[in-house]
């Protein structure tokens, strides 16, 4: 078996995983809100909040100071002629090949952070779901979308 | 050949009861508040007819607009009353047709078809209420016919037929595992007493046949619990009797065309080549009797439940190499598989035997005699060591055979062509001890389904990537 892919993702994915999860960890700190006020509505014990925010603020601190850039240093990708090849994975470490032959469409999309960067998602569809690529460089995306695309089209076999 | 045409008339019957029948299931809560008040209960009879005649009105204008036909190599239908629709579905699209007949459709010697395409929805996409078994067939031959524009075999070869027993289909019945759903089922009608005649106070009942226990009364609420049991057991056995009796399923040329059912007739036409995969299950209840039943997988979701996938039952194990080769030689291989290495088995134990422990500990701190659910811990282990004993793969030429157990055992065969991604992954244990979990996905209804082992030695699943990508 070849070796693992070495493609990496946009560095620029760092920053936006950054942003992005510390919009996440507001949402993430109204549990602990909604925690106190039902500790005083309800008079549960006091501790509850405060091991909530605590394991909340941790999350957090882990969402925003680390975890970005252990993504980012894991995420690896390939695309030749016959396949899609991703690796990716903190704790548990995935590879997974996508042949060529049963992509059935390839998208990119971006939402208003990734524009921000100028980062686009590659989304690979096969008839049995679909595979992403996180943040790339707008033109590596649609360059990488265009070309799997053209190579997807060479055999058009029915499902 | 197959001019434009209306349905039966009956089919506006059928229409009208569908719709009826879904408005009143719809506003059940509403009528039931209308007729229980004395006021509105008059506006309500007087608006029923009126109802009723418009319904029916629509229904007819229904019919009048539905038309269909083939052309060219297209099925084609136009309809609706104030939203005109048009569909045309090419011949090459259709995955499945079914050809039910219900009770009404019995009543007049007349059919139901659906057709099905890839595309979502749970649904048919092309359906004809009402149909003459004559008409139906013919068409059902044309796109047959018309499917396949060269033939791969031209020589006729007779069809292969295999039928469910009486015997078997009792065996089946009583196997089944509708027994649990029936259960929750008789579950949830008897706490449902309990909100109706509150005064019954059955869980309150149920609490002193407990206390009883202690009591020496252990004999009442053991019946209780056996009454419900055979209750359960006994629908589930009555489901299962009316959906498969008169089992057949045959093999012809490229086509496997199943029927069955007892008030309502089923007959589906699964196209060989629309076959992603097929799975052997082994059931945890029917496994010690030596029986499998097998299951195809295809693109469309066929029938409810995914039973109509089920083209065989029930079969005798030993029967197993002997029907795939008969039958079904394009998924023919041998089911001896390559078990895993000794170093997984560890994991396997792990993971079935550590929720009980959790589970054990937390409740014989919190309930009375809770220590007993360490009493499950050898069956976790059990399960484990089947688990681990169970799982396999096996590579022959151009298809892949992966089993494994969760409670029952499932063996997959599948074409690599049909493979659509496939997934190495490892966790940080498994890293050190160079073992992997693989898992492929392929196409299954909308959302696709996967296959996976646990705990493959690194080398072995290697060679899987390598006969995958064709190194």
């Amino acid at each position: 078996m070849r070796q693992n892919p070495g493609q990496l993702i946009d560095q620029k994915a760092i920053l936006y995983w950054r942003y992005s999860n510390i919009i996440t960890a507001f949402f993430w700190l109204l549990i602990p809100t909604a925690c106190y006020f039902a500790v005083r509505l309800w008079h549960w014990p006091a501790w509850i909040t405060i091991v909530l925010l605590f394991l909340t603020l941790a999350l957090a601190i882990f969402d925003v100071f680390f975890k970005p850039e252990i993504i980012w240093k894991t995420w690896r990708y390939d695309v030749s002629e016959q396949e899609i090849d991703l690796f990716h994975g903190i704790f548990i470490k995935t590879r997974t090949l996508i042949p060529m032959v049963r992509v059935q469409h390839v998208d990119t999309q971006q939402g208003p952070l990734l524009r921000h960067f100028g980062l686009s998602t590659v989304t690979i569809s096969t008839a049995a779901g679909t595979h992403q690529i996180p943040a790339l460089a707008d033109d590596v995306a649609s360059s990488l979308r265009d070309s799997i695309s053209e190579l997807a089209r060479v055999v058009d076999e029915d499902v | 050949m197959y001019e434009p045409q209306r349905l039966h008339p009956l089919a506006i019957l059928d229409f009208f009861i569908h719709k009826i029948y879904t408005l009143v299931q719809a506003l059940l809560p509403l009528l039931v508040l209308a007729i229980a008040e004395a006021g509105s209960r008059k506006w309500l009879l007087l608006a029923i007819p009126f109802i009723l005649l418009l319904f029916i009105a629509y229904g007819i204008l229904y019919w009048l607009r539905y038309v269909f036909y083939i052309k060219g190599q297209e099925l084609r239908m136009e309809s609706g009353v104030l939203i005109r629709k048009k569909r045309y579905i090419p011949f090459e699209r259709i995955q499945t047709i079914q050809i039910t007949a219900g009770i009404l459709q019995r009543l007049f010697g007349l059919v139901k078809i659906q057709v099905e395409t890839a595309g979502g929805g749970a649904k048919a996409e092309f359906v004809l209420a009402a149909l003459s078994r004559q008409k139906a067939e013919e068409l059902s031959r044309i796109i047959q016919a018309n499917k396949r524009i060269a033939p791969t075999n031209c020589a006729e070869t007779t069809p292969i037929e295999y039928s469910l027993s009486t015997r078997s289909l009792l065996l089946l019945a009583s196997t089944s595992n509708g027994i649990g759903v029936a259960l929750a089922a008789l579950l949830a009608v008897v706490s449902q007493f309990d909100d109706v005649f509150s005064n019954m106070h059955i869980w309150v009942k149920l609490g002193t046949y407990v206390e009883n226990i202690a009591a020496g009364k252990v004999s009442l609420i053991i019946l209780l619990i056996f009454v419900l049991l055979f209750l359960a057991w006994l629908m589930s056995l009555l489901g299962t009797i009316i959906r498969f009796a008169g089992f057949r399923m045959v093999r012809d040329n490229d086509n496997i065309k199943i029927s069955r059912g007892l008030l309502e007739r089923q007959q589906i036409t699964i196209p060989l080549r629309r076959i992603q995969a097929i799975k052997v299950i082994e059931g945890i209840l029917r496994q010690p009797l030596g029986m499998v039943s097998i299951q195809v997988v295809s693109v469309s979701n066929i029938g409810t439940k995914g039973e109509g996938n089920l083209i065989v039952p029930l079969l005798p194990k030993a029967q197993l190499i002997s029907f795939l080769e008969e039958t079904l030689p394009e998924f023919a291989m041998s089911l001896q598989v390559q078990g895993l290495p000794d170093r997984s088995k560890k994991r396997y134990y792990l993971i079935n035997t550590l929720p009980v422990i959790i589970i054990a500990i937390i409740s014989s701190i919190f309930i009375p005699m809770g220590y007993l659910a360490f009493s499950l811990l050898p069956l976790a282990a059990w399960l484990g060591k089947q688990q681990y004993q169970d799982a396999g793969w096996q590579v022959d030429n151009d298809k892949l055979l992966m089993r494994s157990r969760r409670l029952g055992r499932i063996t997959t065969i599948i074409h690599r062509r049909r493979i659509q991604s496939l997934c190495i992954s490892r966790n940080f244990f498994q890293e050190r001890q160079r073992l992997n979990s693989l898992a492929i996905a392929f196409a299954s209804g909308i959302a696709g389904a996967r296959a996976k082992i646990r705990g493959m030695d690194s080398e072995k699943s290697n060679t899987i990537v390598s006969w995958f990508i064709q190194e």
